[in-house]
């Protein structure tokens, strides 16, 4: 059945700090999980239940992003009807500048938002890694009679910059602040996805643009507690939000745990992303591997444990991965050793070069750098 | 009318039961079954179409079709959902007086002279679903335009022994066919057909409509058409093909060129990027391999699991290997489970088949001569009981 519901995606975002992993593309198209670009989670869960309405806006660095979603192909989106569109920063005149915030872009969305026949929009962030229903937040949502649903999530993990809320025991948000050095450990964090209806979004987005407001959660969310219904849908399965390099490294790593595999990518919906065609990973004499994660097109001849390999990357013989991420198309020559290190796509570790980072502190290697 | 004429038009034989791989083509036609740890048969001569050039594909199908069918889709995997060409199944169909099955290879095409007609081109490549290889038929188009020939056929050089299962032709010094005899008992020479051939699409339709006036023939290329067009002293050429080319008609071929991408040395090379092998993807995680698997000299795919032992070996998608499983010389199909202590060697697992915790498969003690294995088969979908023996040459499950 079509979906009465529409989706806004941010492909970056200001909460996110990922630096070297960033430079040279937005979160949305960050690589995650040996296969997929972080993006690929959100839009699997809306084209699951049926959300094919969906825009993609972008303010820096998203060339990688139109090379990963092309038409939307791989993900069914590639629509009559519906279907997936980018929105690269100036393309209405309307806007004056790169927008500062969520309320500008969305002001300058106006038009696709207005010309789309769903009635309720997702508008969400594109650094989280989970598998939820969204026709649950749908139900939710009306049977709570909100004007607003901000998904929410339970963490320790707590990102200063990130606005976390109380909720009351009927889950109706009451608050929205940054965290403060007093709060309890555990806190209810904000996850950027909201689900509200159409018409109430434009309005408030057209209201906030006239008083030159730009921040979504500070000139929408807080002002208008009192006002409207704005209730907390708390997400309790797997949540991974990748804000940090320490973030990105430790939920990379949570997923070689069986149960987190599971409830990722098998839960709800399918994970799709773009198609590649490589061919399956060989294993030759001298692979030893254990407790990793592989993708296709690997050629293995050397140690690898308790990391994660994504596609087409080459450990040469007595090369020995610990503890690492290596992305798309590394080449790790012979006898080389890295212990807690990120490398980014296209990067070469010459013969014996060692490479040791923290769990707490992993060493980063920048997209196409030779070591 | 199409007044898009192409030049070459490919037709695609993918109606076969394959009866000689017994329990896998029991619900899938040949040209469906998995190979090489994510492809299917079909795969090949797909993506040699398309890395040619060609983009006009007719895929005749017959047996247990559904499965095809559905595997090819739109041809999108394979870059064949065209605007103007594409891929197209074509099953025997009902006509308005009469309606019949494929009859023969001959008669096959015969019956889609209109399908072909609609492009009008000006030659036809006709090929197996059968074969395992990478060739580059634009090479093969230009001999043929060159010796302005009626007919081509790509000629591979096998030894005198494998010769009796082969067309055998005699080619003068100029590359002519001067003779040509379907799986000889004395083979005169060594130049086997590999079941690829050019034709002029004019010539062929013409021997196409006099074979199916003949009452007497069998309406086989091999034994029918090749013959009669070589007798009335057509244009017929080989076509020299140098690489990796298998049949994978029979378990032990299928089994031994599956092997063969485990080995550098046997000229099957699928990780060319100019030459990709295009297939439809499984939307799985990577593969897992846990603390206690030992992995070597193997290729794995995207969504198993491996908690034991695999040497030698090649796994398909969505594969579990249990703890304690030891898997050596084997082609574990799609979804297929092994269970913790299994023992699977020389053999082959059928899709979503399961082997029972501590079971035995296959051959146990290395063969009494070199490459003589005697490959053990578990059709899809069928269990092995928890510790039960299955010998070695032993095809059971369908």
């Amino acid at each position: 059945m079509n979906s009465n519901t529409m989706s806004v995606i941010f492909a970056s975002d200001n909460e996110s700090h990922l630096n070297d992993l960033t430079l040279h593309r937005t979160t949305a198209s960050l690589p995650f999980g040996g296969r997929y670009r972080l993006i690929d989670f959100v839009l699997s869960n809306l084209v699951y239940a049926n959300i094919t309405t969906i825009g993609i806006i972008t303010r820096n660095n998203y060339s990688s992003l139109m090379d990963h979603i092309r038409m939307g192909r791989d993900w069914n989106l590639n629509r009559k009807n519906s279907g997936i569109a980018i929105f690269p920063p100036f393309v209405l005149n309307t806007a004056h500048d790169i927008y500062k915030g969520k309320i500008e872009a969305l002001y300058s969305l106006r038009n696709f938002l207005e010309g789309a026949k769903e009635e309720y929009v997702v508008v969400t962030n594109s650094n989280i890694a989970f598998n939820i229903d969204f026709d649950e937040v749908e139900k939710f949502h009306h049977d709570k009679g909100a004007d607003l649903t901000v998904l929410t999530h339970r963490t320790t993990d707590i990102n200063p910059r990130k606005y976390v809320v109380s909720a009351d025991k009927n889950n109706r948000i009451t608050d929205v602040r940054f965290p403060i050095a007093s709060d309890s450990d555990e806190q209810l964090s904000n996850l950027n996805i909201y689900y509200i209806k159409k018409d109430l979004l434009i309005s408030l987005i057209d209201n906030a643009y006239a008083h030159g407001s730009y921040d979504f959660e500070k000139d929408i969310l807080q002002k208008n507690l009192d006002n409207l219904y704005i209730m907390s849908y708390e997400v309790t399965g797997y949540v991974a939000v990748i804000d940090r390099i320490p973030s990105y490294f430790k939920h990379s790593m949570e997923l070689l745990n069986m149960d987190v595999r599971n409830e990722l990518f098998y839960k709800n919906a399918t994970i799709l992303t773009k198609v590649k065609d490589s061919v399956p990973t060989r294993y030759l004499d001298g692979a030893n591997v254990h407790n990793s994660m592989i993708a296709d097109g690997c050629v293995i001849d050397g140690t690898v444990e308790n990391s994660i390999l994504f596609r087409s990357v080459k450990v040469q013989k007595g090369a020995v991965i610990k503890n690492s991420i290596i992305m798309e198309n590394g080449i790790i020559m012979e006898n080389a050793k890295l212990n807690y290190v990120i490398s980014d796509k296209d990067v070469i570790v010459q013969p014996t070069r060692e490479l040791s980072g923290f769990e707490s502190y992993p060493i980063v290697i920048v997209k196409g750098k030779i070591v | 009318m199409n007044l898009n004429k192409k030049e070459c038009l490919a037709m695609l034989l993918a109606g076969g039961q394959g009866a000689r791989l017994g329990v896998l083509t029991n619900d899938v036609a040949k040209p469906a079954v998995p190979f090489g740890a994510k492809y299917r048969i079909i795969d090949f001569p797909l993506s040699n179409c398309i890395n040619s050039g060609i983009d006009t594909i007719g895929v005749l199908t017959q047996y247990r079709p559904f499965e095809l069918h559905q595997y090819i889709g739109n041809g999108q995997p394979w870059d064949l959902d065209r605007l103007n060409g594409g891929i197209f199944v074509l099953p025997p169909f009902m006509r308005a007086k009469s309606g019949e099955w494929y009859k023969g290879t001959a008669n096959a095409i015969y019956q889609n002279i209109d399908f072909i007609d609609r492009y009008n081109p000006e030659n036809v490549v006709l090929l197996s679903g059968d074969h395992i290889y990478k060739m580059d038929y634009a090479e093969m188009l230009a001999e043929h335009k060159k010796n302005h020939a009626d007919c081509t056929i790509a000629v591979l050089d096998v030894t005198i022994e494998e010769a009796s299962r082969f067309g055998i032709m005699e080619l003068n010094k100029n590359g002519e066919v001067i003779a040509f005899e379907e799986k000889p008992k004395q083979p005169k020479s060594t130049k086997a057909s590999m079941g690829i051939y050019i034709f002029t699409w004019e010539k062929l339709r013409k021997y196409l409509i006099e074979d199916e006036n003949d009452k007497d023939s069998e309406n086989d290329f091999g034994k029918n058409i090749i013959p009669n067009m070589l007798n009335d002293n057509q244009r017929m050429f080989g076509y020299q093909f140098e690489g990796y080319w298998k049949d994978v008609g029979t378990i032990s071929s299928l089994w031994e060129a599956n092997m063969d991408i485990l080995h550098g040395t046997s000229g099957l090379n699928l990780g060319d990027d100019k030459w990709k092998i295009y297939c439809r993807n499984t939307a799985e995680p990577p593969h897992y391999v846990a603390n206690s698997a030992v992995v070597s000299n193997s290729i794995i795919t995207e969504g198993s699991i491996i908690y034991g032992t695999v040497k030698e070996s090649v796994i398909f998608s969505s594969v579990t290997i249990g703890k304690g499983a030891y898997v050596e010389g084997a082609i574990i199909m799609p979804g297929a489970v092994i269970m913790d202590g299994a023992d699977v060697r020389y053999s082959i697992v059928g899709w979503n088949a399961v082997i029972g915790k501590n079971a035995k498969i296959g051959e146990t003690q290395p063969p009494s001569k070199a490459g003589e294995w005697k490959i053990s088969v578990v059709g899809p979908d069928y269990k092995v009981a928890d510790g039960q023996v299955v010998p070695a040459n032993v095809m059971i499950g369908g």
